[in-house]
C-alpha cells in the first residue's frame, strides 16, 4: 500500500470512528436507551476509576486499579441494562423528570487499527468528553475527562457501520465528585 | 552565589556541601524537597557535628556530589 | 449557659412528645455552627479503617466534621491522627489523598513533623530562632482520644468524652456485625482499596437519619427493585432474612446510637443465596454454619442500616460498607464511603461483591443515587420562611418501643420496637434528634453520660 494510501486509510477510518462515537453519543443524548444498548458488545467492559491525590513520582497510585479496587463503576452490559431498565420504569426519582444532557466529544484519535487501517475489524480510540447534564430547575453538572474506546466490528455485522463498543475506559478529572449522582452514561 | 539544587531526588550516599561550608552525606531522603536527613562528615564551623545525623534544609544546601 | 439568647438552638425545636422536629435543625445557618462546636468537637468520629495504613509511615487523608486531619502510622507502628494544619501559619502540610513517608512538610515555610506529630525540622532554628523555639510545644494538633476496634479507627477531640467502648455501650454489637468475619471469627474486615467521596447538596442529618433505619421509604427505590440489581438479579437482596424472623428497630437511647436488626427463630436452617453464582454461593454457606457454630444464639442476629452517633452510618450485609456524613454547611455534605470484604476471602468473592457493591452505593449506586435524590429536594424545599414554620413528623409508632425485647429466647437491648407486622417505625429517627438535642444543650459532657449518674443512683 503506497504512503498516501495509507494516510488515507486512517484518515478514513478516523473519521468513520468519529461519526460513530457522535451518532453514538446522539443516541443517549436524545435518551433513545435500547438503541445505545444494542452499540454495546456483549463482552463490554465498562469501567471509571477514582482518582487519588498523590505525591510527584507515586503515579502508580494515581487510579483505583480495574478489577481490584472501588470504582465509580466497573461494569458490564447486564448492568448497563439495568441502569437503562431502572430509568424506564419512570420512577427512577433521580433521573425522573429526566435530565437534558449533552455529551461533546472531541479530539479522536485513532490509536490502533487491526488488521490494518483500511480493514479494521477493531480499533483503539481515545477522545475527550464534556458531558453537560442539567436537571430540574438549575442544577448543572459539567463532567470532563478523557475515554479510551475499543470498538469491534464483527464479521456478520447487519447494517450500519457495525461497530461495537467493546471495552470503554473512562478517565474523569475530579478527585471529590462534584456531582451528587451519575445516572447518566459516559 | 550558587543556582538552588533541587534536592528531592537526591540518593543516600550523595555528598552535599553546605552553606557554612560543612559536607554531609545522605542518609535518607522523604523526597519532599525541603529536607534531607544526612551524616556531617566535615564541619568547620561547629566540629562536633561529625558523624552527626541531621536534618538539612534545602536551602542549605550549595553542592550536590552524586554517590560513587 | 447553653440555652442563652444568642444561641439559635433552642428546646423545643426536638419535641419528643409529638414526635414533630422544626425544619429549622436542618437549614439554619447559626444552628449547623454551633453544632461543630457541640457535635463534632465532643463525639467520637469515624476515622477509617487501619487497612488503609497497614504499614509504618503510610497514611490517609481523613476528616472530622469540616476539618482535614491525617491518619497515619508512625514507625513504631502507632497510630495517630492529626488535625492537617501547620502549626506555624495553618498550611495543610499533606495534600495527598493517600501514601507513605518519613515527615509531614509544609510548604510555605518549611516545618516539618514527625508521622508521630512532633515538630523535627525547623528551617533556620539556630539562626532565626535562636534556638528558642520549643518545639515540644509546636508539634501537629493531635486528637485528644483515639480508639482502634477491630481494625476501625474513630477519634475525638474532647478529652472528657467516654471512653469509645462506653461511648458505644451496646452498639459495639452493632459494629461487630460490621467488622467481624462472615464465618464469625473476630475482626476480618478489611476496606476494598479507594474510598468514594462526594458533595451531596443536603444537610448531613437527611443521609444520618435515613441509616438510622428509615424502613419506611421503599418507594424511593422502587425503580431498582423492579430493575434488578440483585447479585441474582432479583429485588436488592438476596438474603431473604426475614421469612422466619423478626425485623426489629434496635434504639440505644442514652448513646443515640440505633439499628436495623433482623433476628432469627432458634435452629432457623440457613437459607441459600447467591444462587446463580455457585462458587460464591458456596463459600457464604460455608461461613454461615461456621458463623452459627463460633457464635451460637448471637448468630440469630443479623445486621442491617444503623447509626453510630452523630455522622457514621453502618451496613454490614448487602452491600458491606460504612459511611460519614462529614457536614460541608448547612446546605452541603460531603459524603466518605468505605467498602468491606473479609481480607482472606477468595478474589473470586470479593470480586463479586465489589461488583454489586459499587452498583448499590454511591453516586453510581442505582440504589443509594434515588435517597439522595429525595434528600436534595427535601432540603431545598424546606429552606423557605414559610416551610421553617411547619416541623416535620417523625410520630411513627411512637410509644410502642419496647425495653427487655425479647423473642424465642433472645434478648435484645435497647428500646426495641418489633416491625416486622407493623412494617415501620421512626422509632431510630428519634432517638438519633433526642440524643441530638441532649448534645446540643449540655454543657458538658458531665451531662450527657446519663448512664454513669444511672449507675450511680443504682448502686445506692
Amino acid at each position: 500500500m503506497s504512503d498516501t494510501d495509507a494516510r488515507t486509510a486512517h484518515l478514513l477510518l478516523t473519521h468513520e470512528v468519529a461519526e460513530f462515537l457522535y451518532r453514538e453519543a446522539e443516541l443517549l443524548d436524545e435518551r433513545r436507551y435500547d438503541e445505545w444498548l444494542a452499540l454495546l458488545a456483549d463482552d463490554l467492559r465498562y469501567w471509571m476509576p477514582m482518582r487519588r491525590n498523590v505525591k510527584f513520582g507515586e503515579e502508580g497510585r494515581e487510579f483505583t486499579r480495574e478489577g481490584q479496587d472501588i470504582a465509580w463503576f466497573d461494569e458490564g452490559k447486564d448492568t448497563l441494562t439495568r441502569r437503562v431498565r431502572q430509568i424506564q420504569t419512570g420512577i427512577h426519582w433521580a433521573e425522573e423528570p429526566v435530565s437534558r444532557i449533552s455529551h461533546l466529544v472531541t479530539n479522536v484519535q485513532l490509536v490502533e487499527a487491526t488488521p490494518s487501517a483500511a480493514e479494521a475489524r477493531e480499533v483503539t480510540a481515545r477522545c475527550r468528553f464534556l458531558i453537560y447534564r442539567n436537571r430540574v430547575e438549575t442544577e448543572t453538572d459539567i463532567l470532563v475527562g478523557k475515554r479510551e474506546d475499543v470498538l469491534r466490528r464483527p464479521n456478520d455485522s447487519e447494517g450500519g457501520d457495525g461497530w461495537q463498543i467493546a471495552r470503554r475506559k473512562i478517565i474523569l478529572d475530579q478527585n471529590v465528585l462534584l456531582s451528587k449522582n451519575l445516572t447518566f452514561f459516559f | 552565589m550558587s543556582d538552588p539544587i533541587n534536592i528531592r531526588a537526591l540518593m543516600p550516599g550523595t555528598q552535599i556541601t553546605l552553606t557554612d561550608g560543612a559536607v554531609a552525606e545522605i542518609v535518607s531522603n522523604p523526597a519532599d524537597g525541603v529536607w534531607v536527613f544526612a551524616r556531617y562528615l566535615d564541619s568547620p564551623r561547629d566540629p562536633a557535628l561529625v558523624g552527626q545525623e541531621e536534618m538539612i534544609f534545602a536551602q542549605d544546601v550549595v553542592a550536590a556530589a552524586p554517590p560513587k | 449557659m447553653a440555652t442563652a439568647n444568642s444561641s439559635a438552638y433552642r428546646p423545643g425545636l426536638v419535641d419528643m412528645k409529638t414526635g414533630q422536629i422544626s425544619r429549622e435543625i436542618f437549614v439554619n445557618e447559626q444552628i449547623y455552627a454551633e453544632e461543630q462546636e457541640k457535635i463534632f468537637a465532643r463525639a467520637w468520629l469515624f476515622i477509617g479503617h487501619e487497612s488503609q495504613i497497614p504499614n509504618p509511615g503510610d497514611y490517609a487523608a481523613a476528616r472530622m466534621g469540616e476539618e482535614a486531619v491525617i491518619l497515619c502510622r508512625d514507625r513504631t507502628g502507632e497510630v495517630h491522627v492529626f488535625l492537617n494544619s501547620c502549626r506555624h501559619r495553618g498550611m495543610k502540610v499533606c495534600r495527598y489523598d493517600e501514601g507513605n513517608t518519613m515527615v509531614f512538610t509544609c510548604p510555605y515555610h518549611g516545618w516539618s513533623y514527625g508521622t508521630d506529630g512532633r515538630l523535627v525540622g525547623v528551617p533556620f532554628f539556630r539562626e532565626a530562632y535562636h534556638s528558642q523555639l520549643d518545639r515540644a510545644q509546636w508539634g501537629l494538633v493531635e486528637v485528644a482520644q483515639l480508639a482502634r476496634y477491630k481494625g476501625s479507627v474513630w477519634a475525638t477531640w474532647d478529652p472528657a468524652a467516654p471512653p469509645f467502648l462506653e461511648y458505644l455501650g451496646a452498639a459495639s454489637g452493632f459494629l461487630d456485625l460490621q467488622l467481624d468475619g462472615w464465618d464469625g471469627r473476630e475482626g476480618q474486615a478489611e476496606v476494598l482499596g479507594g474510598v468514594q467521596k462526594w458533595l451531596i447538596p443536603c444537610n448531613w442529618k437527611f443521609p444520618a437519619e435515613n441509616f438510622s433505619g428509615d424502613t419506611y421509604h421503599n418507594i424511593s427505590h422502587r425503580s431498582v427493585d423492579l430493575a434488578g440489581i440483585g447479585p441474582s438479579g432479583s429485588g436488592r437482596r438476596d438474603m431473604s432474612e426475614l421469612l422466619a424472623g423478626r425485623k426489629l428497630h434496635v434504639c440505644l437511647p442514652d448513646r443515640g446510637h440505633q439499628t436495623i436488626l433482623y433476628l432469627s427463630p432458634p435452629d432457623d436452617t440457613p437459607r441459600p443465596a447467591y444462587q446463580n453464582t455457585p462458587l460464591v454461593a458456596e463459600y457464604f454457606r460455608h461461613c454461615e454454619e461456621e458463623r452459627r457454630r463460633r457464635l451460637g444464639d448471637k448468630a440469630r442476629l443479623l445486621g442491617a442500616p444503623g447509626e453510630i452517633f452523630p455522622n457514621t452510618a453502618l451496613l454490614s450485609r448487602q452491600p458491606r460498607t460504612m459511611a460519614a456524613w462529614h457536614p460541608k454547611s448547612p446546605h452541603e455534605t460531603e459524603v466518605w464511603r468505605w467498602f468491606f470484604v473479609d481480607k482472606d476471602a477468595p478474589s473470586e468473592v470479593k470480586n463479586f461483591l465489589r461488583d454489586y457493591y459499587i452498583r448499590y452505593s454511591g453516586p453510581g449506586g442505582m440504589t443509594e443515587q434515588d435517597d439522595m435524590e429525595n434528600w436534595n429536594y427535601a432540603h431545598a424545599a424546606s429552606r423557605g420562611t414559610i416551610a421553617r414554620r411547619h416541623p416535620y413528623t417523625y410520630e411513627q409508632g411512637i410509644g410502642t418501643a419496647v425495653e427487655n425485647f425479647e423473642w424465642q429466647g433472645m434478648r435484645v437491648p435497647g428500646r426495641v420496637v418489633d416491625i416486622t407486622d407493623v412494617r415501620s417505625s421512626e422509632e431510630p429517627a428519634r432517638n438519633l434528634y433526642r440524643r441530638w438535642a441532649e448534645f446540643m444543650q449540655a454543657d458538658s459532657w458531665d451531662e450527657l453520660m446519663t448512664w454513669r449518674k444511672n449507675a450511680r443512683a443504682a448502686a445506692e
